[in-house]
C-alpha cells in the first residue's frame, strides 16, 4: 500500500472513530454506517483525484462536488436532477431538512430519536463535512496535525452535548483515530527520506517487514499518552472531574441486582420545557381526590447540593415491594392524612427515566421494567425502560399537616439533619446572611420557613422569569439574590438552600405542578407545567411541600397560618429589623474575623446558624494535597539550581588534608570549575588537556589575571595528581574555584547570570548518569538473559 | 607563536627546575639548541622537535620542498654534538652495499675484509632519501631499527647514539620513490620546516649573505652527554592515563573510516618516547597529555595511509590525526584496565 493511499484509510478512519462520538446522541446508530459509506466514497474519489494527479484545489473540489451529490441523492433525490443533480429545489429541500433537524434537536433530549431526515442529514452532513476537512489538510496537503482540529470540533460537539457516562470511550477512539492518523503520516514522511530503519538491529530469524521500529514505538508513545490523558486529570485535585471520574463514582446503567441508577438530571430540560412555544401535553391524570391543587407530580427529589447544581444522591435501588409501599419517613401516626388513587398516562413521546408520580406514593401498579428508590421513594427505569407511553396507577398520601403540627415539630435525627443541610464551602455568605436578616423573628423552623416561602413569593419583590439565563455555579444564588429575577429553578434551589443555612433539613424536588382540568373530568398536564419545589423536612410530618415561586402552583394551605404573627407583617418587625440588624450585624462582622465567621465560633451570631459550618472546613487530606503540590510547583523549576547547590558543596565541600584524599579532592574541583564555566557558557570539551582547558575557559570567559591565575592553579594541581609520579599538593583549590567564578560571573551578561544561577546547563549530568546507568542495567538484564545468538560473522 | 616554553603557555604556574634530568644537562639541551637556532632561524619548534627525536633514540624525517634548509637542519643538528657524522647523497645509481659496506677479499691476507659502509656513524645524514630506489632504502631497514649490521652472517654493532636525519622532497616532485611503509614505519617523527617568516627570511639574508654559519658551528656537546641526557629521558615518569590516551589515539587511526592503514604499535612506542623526551625538554619528570597531543601530528602522520576516497577528499593524513585528537577524550581519571579489553579485538586492516 502506498503512503498516500495508508494516509487517506487512516483520514477515513479517524474521521469515523471521532464521529463515533456522536453515537450517544441520537438513538438508532444505523446511519454511522451511511456515512462511513458516503465517506469512504469521498476519500476513494480523493484518492483518485491525487492518483491522476489533479492539482490540489481540483482534487477538493471534486470531492466536494462528489459529496454534494452523493447528499443528494440520499435526500434529496426527488428533487434533484435525474436524481443527481442537484438544483434549487434540491438545495431548497435541505434548507427544509436542516431546518427539521434543529427543530427535532430542539424538540428532543438526548438521546433524540432519528424518526425525520433532518437530524440524519445534519449528523451525515456534518460527517462528511470534517472528513472533507481532514481529507484535505491530511492527505492532500500532507500535514496530519492540523487535521486534529476539525476532529477536535466533531469530537467537541459531540462532548459538549452528550451527558452519558462513558464520555472516556469516546475520548478514546476519537484520540486513538487521530494518532493513527499522525503515525501514518510520520510513516510516510519517513519512507520519503529512503529506507525506515529500525533502532535495534534485526532479531536473527527477521522479522516481517510490516511493523518497524519507529511504528512500534510510535504506537507505543501513542498508547502511553492516551492512557496517560486519562489517568492524570483523575490524580490532579484542581482538575473536577476528568473523563474517568464519572466512570470512577459508578454511573451508568446499573447491571441489575443492587445497582444504581442515575438518569439525566431533568432539571436541564426544565427551562427548555417551560419555554416551548406550544404546551404539549405530557401526562393526564385522572384522580379521585377532589382538590388538585395539591396534585404535583414529583418526578425525582434532588439533595444534593454541590455549589454548582442540585443533584439526586445516588443511592441503592430495590425491586418496586409488592402491595404497599413502607411508610414515608418522618411521617408521624397523629398527622391527618387521605389515601387517594391517581392514574396517570404519560404521551408517548414523553421519555423520562424517572416516574412522576404524586409525594408521598404508597403503592404503584405499573408494567415495565421499573426499580424502587426506597429513600427518595421515587421509581426508575431499568434497562432503558422509560414512561414512553404508559398508564400506570399509583396510590398516594395526601398529608395534611396542620400548622401547629409543624411549628411543634421535634428536632429531626442528627443523621438525618447532617445529611439535609449540607452546604458546600463555596457557597456564599450573603445566602445564610440574608437567611438570617429574611427569618429574624421566627422562633422555630415551621416559622422561618414560612417566612422563607413569604420573601420569595410576597415580600421579597422577586419576578417570575422564564428568560433569565441559568447561572452556573456558586455565585448563582448570590446573584438571583440580588437580580430578584428568575424562575422556579431558582426560587427552589435558593429557598433550599436558605433553609439549609439556617440548619433545616432541605431539598429540591422536581416534577410537574398541578395541570389544569379538562372536560373530561381528567387533568391534563404540560410541558410548561414543569416545576421545581423546595421540600422542608419536619420530623412526625416528613417532607412537606413548600412554594416560594410567585404565580405559580399552589401554596400549601398549612403555610398559611392562622396565626397572623408570622406571615401578615408585623408592626413590630420593622423596627425590630430596623434596630437590630444594623446594629448586630456590622458589630458582628467587626468583632469577629472572618475565620471566626466560617467557623462559627462567635456566639453572638444567630444560633441557627451553627449547624451550617459543623464539619464543613476544608479536609485535611485536602490541604495536605495542595500543601505538596504547590510546594511540588515551587520546588520543580528550582530543581536545578538545588541539584547544582548540592553538587558544588559536596565537591568542594571535601578537605584534601590528607594524601590520599587529595586526588579525588583535586578532581571534584576541577570538575566544579569545568561545571561553573559550562553554567556560563563554555561547553567542556573532553579533548582538552588540562591546561589546555584552563587556557581555553580564561579565553572564553575574559577572565582578568587574578581569576586567571587561579584558573590556572587549579588545573596545575589537576595534572599534578594524574599525571605526577609523586603529586604535589596545593593548598587553597576552593579558594581558587570561587576566584575563577568570580572573574566568569563579572564578565557575562545579567541574564548569563540568572541562567547560570536557576537552570545551570551542567545539570544535564544528571541526565546522562541516568542513561548510562540505565543503560548499564540493561546490558546486564541483557547479559543475563539466556540468549541464542548466532555468532556475529566478521566482516573483513 | 607557539613555545613549548612551560611559562609561557601556563601563565603563573610555578617554575620547576630539572629535578632528576639535572642543571647540567639542561645547560647542554640548551647549548645544542641555541647552537642549531643559530643556523636555522625562526623555527624554534622544528628544532625543538629535532631535539626530541634525538633524546627519544628516534629517527628523523625532514620533508619539505628544495631549498628550505632541510639539509642544513640536520648538519647543524649534527655538528651541534661531537660524534661521528656521516652523510649519504641518496642517488637513484646509490646501491646497499654503498650504506651498509661490503666484504671485499683481501689478497694479502687471503680472506675477506669488511669496509663499513656509510651508515657506520653516530649521526648518519641521508639526504634526499627518496631519490634512491626502494632497493637501496631497505638497506637501512635493520639498521635503523635494531642498530646493527649484518653482512655475510656477520652482525656489527652500529656507535651510540645512533640517530638517521633522513631529507627528503614530496612525493609529488620529479625523480622521487615513495618511501616503503616498512622505512616510514621507522622514522620517529617526520617534520616539515615550512617557509621562513619575512623577517626571518630578512636576518638570513644579513646573516647568511656573506659567510655559510656552518662553517662556525663548533660542537657544543659530547656525545656521552646526549647518551646521559637520553638516559634521563628514559627515566621520566607516564602515569597511566597518558599511556592510555597514546594507546587511545593510536587506536583510533587504526578503526577512522578515512584511513587505509594505521598507526603501528611501534608507533604507540615511539609516541610516548617522544613524550618523555618532550617533557624532559620542558623541565618536567613526568610526561602529560599535552606531550603527546603536540607530537601526535609528527609522530603519527607519516605512517598514516588515506583512502583512495579521502584523497580524493583533499584530505590529508595530518588532517586525520588532527581530528582524532579533537575527537579522543582526556583520560581524566585513573580508572580500571578494563578498558583494554577493546582494544585487543581489533584485526589488521586489509589493503
Amino acid at each position: 500500500m502506498s503512503g498516500r493511499a495508508r494516509l487517506a484509510l487512516c483520514a477515513w478512519a479517524a474521521t469515523l472513530m471521532a464521529a463515533c462520538a456522536l453515537l450517544p446522541l441520537v438513538d438508532p446508530a444505523t446511519w454511522i454506517l451511511q456515512a462511513a459509506f458516503l465517506l469512504a466514497v469521498q476519500s476513494a474519489v480523493g484518492a483518485a483525484a491525487r492518483r491522476v494527479p489533479l492539482a490540489r484545489p481540483l482534487t477538493i473540489t471534486a470531492q466536494a462536488l462528489v459529496t454534494l451529490v452523493l447528499l443528494t441523492l440520499v435526500f434529496a433525490r426527488q428533487h434533484a436532477l435525474a436524481g443527481l443533480i442537484p438544483g434549487p429545489q434540491a438545495f431548497q429541500r435541505f434548507a427544509d431538512l436542516l431546518q427539521q433537524g434543529g427543530d427535532d434537536i430542539a424538540r428532543y433530549a438526548i438521546p433524540a430519536p432519528l424518526e425525520s431526515d433532518g437530524i440524519r442529514l445534519m449528523l451525515v452532513g456534518g460527517v462528511l463535512v470534517i472528513g472533507l476537512l481532514v481529507d484535505t489538510l491530511a492527505v492532500t496537503f500532507r500535514s496530519a496535525a492540523p487535521a486534529g482540529l476539525p476532529l477536535l470540533a466533531l469530537y467537541s460537539v459531540a462532548a459538549g452535548l452528550s451527558e452519558g457516562g462513558t464520555d472516556w470511550l469516546w475520548f478514546l477512539i476519537a484520540a486513538a483515530g487521530y494518532l493513527m492518523l499522525l503515525l501514518a503520516e510520520g510513516r510516510d514522511r519517513l519512507s520519503q527520506w529512503g529506507r525506515v530503519f529500525g533502532g535495534a538491529p534485526r532479531a536473527p530469524g527477521g522479522e516481517p517487514d510490516g511493523v518497524v521500529a519507529p511504528v512500534r514505538t510510535g504506537r507505543r508513545i501513542g498508547a502511553f499518552a492516551l492512557g496517560v490523558a486519562l489517568v492524570v486529570p483523575l490524580a490532579l485535585p484542581a482538575m473536577d472531574g476528568g473523563l474517568l471520574d464519572s466512570a470512577r463514582t459508578g454511573v451508568g446503567s446499573g447491571t441489575g441486582g443492587g445497582g444504581t441508577i442515575s438518569a439525566v438530571n431533568p432539571l436541564v430540560s426544565l427551562r427548555d420545557s417551560l419555554n416551548v412555544d406550544e404546551n404539549r401535553q405530557v401526562l393526564s391524570v385522572e384522580t379521585d381526590s377532589d382538590d388538585i391543587s395539591n396534585l404535583y407530580l414529583r418526578i425525582v427529589s434532588l439533595d444534593d447540593f454541590d455549589g454548582t447544581t442540585w443533584k439526586p444522591s445516588k443511592r441503592n435501588i430495590t425491586a418496586v415491594p409488592d402491595g404497599t409501599f413502607p411508610t414515608p419517613i418522618g411521617l408521624g401516626p397523629e398527622t391527618k392524612r387521605t389515601q387517594t388513587r391517581t392514574t396517570i398516562t404519560a404521551a408517548d413521546w414523553y421519555a423520562q427515566d424517572w416516574l412522576p408520580m404524586p409525594y408521598p406514593p404508597s403503592g404503584v401498579r405499573i408494567a415495565g421494567n421499573w426499580r424502587y428508590e426506597p429513600v427518595g421513594m421515587t421509581l426508575v427505569g431499568d434497562h432503558g425502560q422509560n414512561t414512553r407511553g404508559l398508564t400506570y396507577e399509583v396510590r398516594s398520601l395526601n398529608v395534611q399537616p396542620t400548622a401547629d403540627q409543624l411549628a411543634a415539630a421535634p428536632q429531626p435525627s442528627a443523621a438525618l439533619k447532617r445529611e439535609y443541610t449540607e452546604l458546600p464551602d463555596s457557597l456564599p455568605d450573603v445566602v445564610s446572611r440574608v437567611a438570617r436578616q429574611v427569618t429574624a423573628g421566627a422562633a422555630n423552623p415551621y416559622e422561618q420557613a414560612v417566612e422563607l416561602q413569604e420573601y420569595f413569593a410576597i415580600n421579597g419583590g422577586f419576578e417570575y422569569d422564564t428568560q433569565v439565563k441559568v447561572g452556573s455555579g456558586s455565585q448563582a444564588i448570590a446573584r438571583f439574590l440580588e437580580d430578584k429575577q428568575g424562575f422556579c429553578v431558582h426560587f427552589s434551589f435558593a429557598m433550599a438552600a436558605m433553609a439549609r443555612s439556617l440548619g433545616i433539613p432541605a431539598r429540591v424536588a422536581v416534577g410537574f405542578a398541578p395541570g389544569s382540568p379538562q372536560a373530561d373530568g381528567s387533568v391534563s398536564v404540560g410541558l410548561r407545567d414543569a416545576h421545581a419545589w423546595p421540600e422542608v423536612y419536619f420530623e412526625g410530618v416528613g417532607w412537606t411541600r413548600f412554594e416560594p415561586t410567585p404565580t405559580r402552583g399552589s401554596t400549601p394551605s398549612y403555610t398559611v397560618t392562622e396565626t397572623p404573627g408570622s406571615s401578615v407583617p408585623d408592626p413590630a418587625l420593622p423596627s425590630r429589623n430596623a434596630e437590630t440588624e444594623p446594629s448586630a450585624a456590622p458589630s458582628a462582622s467587626e468583632s469577629c474575623t472572618a475565620q471566626d465567621k466560617k467557623l462559627d465560633a462567635c456566639a453572638g451570631e444567630s444560633p441557627a446558624a451553627v449547624p451550617v459550618a459543623g464539619g464543613n472546613g476544608p479536609k485535611w487530606y485536602a490541604v495536605l494535597a495542595w500543601a505538596a503540590g504547590g510546594l511540588a510547583v515551587l520546588l520543580i523549576p528550582l530543581a536545578p539550581l538545588l541539584w547544582r547547590l548540592r553538587i558544588r558543596s559536596v565537591r568542594l565541600g571535601a578537605h584534601g588534608r590528607t594524601e590520599a584524599d587529595a586526588g579525588p579532592h583535586t578532581l571534584a574541583v576541577w570538575q566544579e570549575l569545568t561545571d561553573t564555566a559550562w553554567d556560563f557558557g563554555i561547553i567542556p570539551e573532553e579533548s582538552q588537556t588540562p591546561r589546555k582547558a584552563a587556557a581555553r575557559i580564561v579565553r572564553l570567559g575574559q577572565l582578568d589575571p587574578t581569576a586567571a591565575a587561579a584558573v590556572h592553579r587549579v588545573a596545575d594541581a589537576v595534572e599534578q595528581v594524574l599525571y605526577a609520579p609523586r603529586p604535589r599538593l596545593t593548598a587553597g583549590l576552593t579558594e581558587d574555584v570561587h576566584r575563577a567564578s568570580a572573574g566568569l560571573r563579572a564578565t557575562v551578561s545579567r541574564g548569563t547570570r540568572l541562567r547560570a544561577l536557576l537552570a545551570p546547563r551542567s545539570t544535564v549530568r544528571v541526565v546522562w548518569t541516568l542513561s548510562a546507568r540505565w543503560a548499564a542495567l540493561r546490558q546486564r538484564a541483557a547479559a543475563a538473559r539466556p540468549t541464542l545468538r548466532k555468532a556475529s560473522g566478521q566482516q573483513g | 607563536m607557539t613555545t613549548y616554553d612551560d611559562q609561557a603557555s601556563h601563565g603563573g604556574a610555578p617554575a620547576r627546575a630539572y629535578s632528576s634530568v639535572g642543571d647540567d644537562l639542561t645547560a647542554v639541551v640548551e647549548r645544542v639548541r641555541g647552537s642549531v637556532e643559530s643556523v636555522i632561524e625562526g623555527k624554534p619548534e622544528v628544532v625543538r622537535l629535532s631535539l626530541t627525536v634525538l633524546l627519544a633514540e628516534g629517527h628523523l624525517l625532514i620533508e619539505d620542498v628544495p631549498g628550505v634548509g632541510k639539509t642544513m637542519l640536520a648538519k647543524a643538528l649534527a655538528r651541534s654534538i661531537d660524534c661521528s657524522v656521516r652523510r649519504i647523497q641518496f642517488t637513484p645509481d646509490l646501491l646497499p652495499s654503498d650504506i651498509t659496506g661490503v666484504s671485499i677479499w683481501d689478497q694479502q691476507r687471503r680472506d675477506f675484509e669488511f669496509k663499513p659502509g656509510a651508515i657506520f656513524a653516530q649521526v648518519v645524514i641521508g639526504d634526499e632519501i627518496n631519490r634512491a630506489s626502494p632497493k637501496t632504502q631497505s638497506a637501512l631497514l635493520e639498521s635503523m631499527e635494531e642498530r646493527q649490521v649484518t653482512i655475510d652472517g656477520q652482525t656489527y654493532e652500529l656507535p651510540s647514539p645512533f640517530m638517521v636525519v633522513a631529507t627528503q622532497n614530496p612525493v609529488e616532485m620529479e625523480g622521487t620513490y615513495p618511501l616503503p611503509e616498512a622505512q616510514r614505519d621507522r622514522f620517529m617523527a617526520r617534520v616539515s620546516i615550512g617557509y621562513p617568516s619575512p623577517d626571518a627570511e630578512l636576518q638570513m639574508l644579513d646573516v647568511h649573505g656573506g659567510v655559510n654559519p656552518l662553517d662556525d658551528l663548533q660542537p657544543v656537546a659530547h656525545a656521552h652527554e646526549i647518551l646521559k641526557l637520553i638516559e634521563a629521558v628514559r627515566g621520566v615518569h607516564v602515569a597511566d592515563p597518558v599511556r592510555r590516551y597514546a594507546v587511545d589515539l593510536v587506536a583510533a587511526t587504526r578503526t577512522h573510516p578515512d584511513l587505509r592503514l594505521g598507526a603501528s604499535p611501534r608507533a604507540t612506542l615511539h609516541l610516548l618516547r617522544a613524550a618523555k623526551a618532550s617533557a624532559a625538554l620542558s623541565g618536567r619528570e613526568y610526561a602529560l597529555p599535552d606531550d603527546v597531543q603536540a607530537l601526535a601530528v609528527a609522530v603519527l602522520a607519516h605512517r598514516l595511509l588515506p583512502t583512495a576516497q579521502a584523497q580524493l577528499n583533499r584530505r590529508t593524513a595530518e588532517q586525520v590525526v588532527q581530528e582524532i585528537l579533537q575527537r579522543t577524550p582526556v583520560p581524566a581519571a585513573p580508572q580500571q584496565q578494563t578498558g583494554f579489553g577493546a582494544y585487543g579485538q581489533q584485526s589488521p586492516r586489509r589493503l
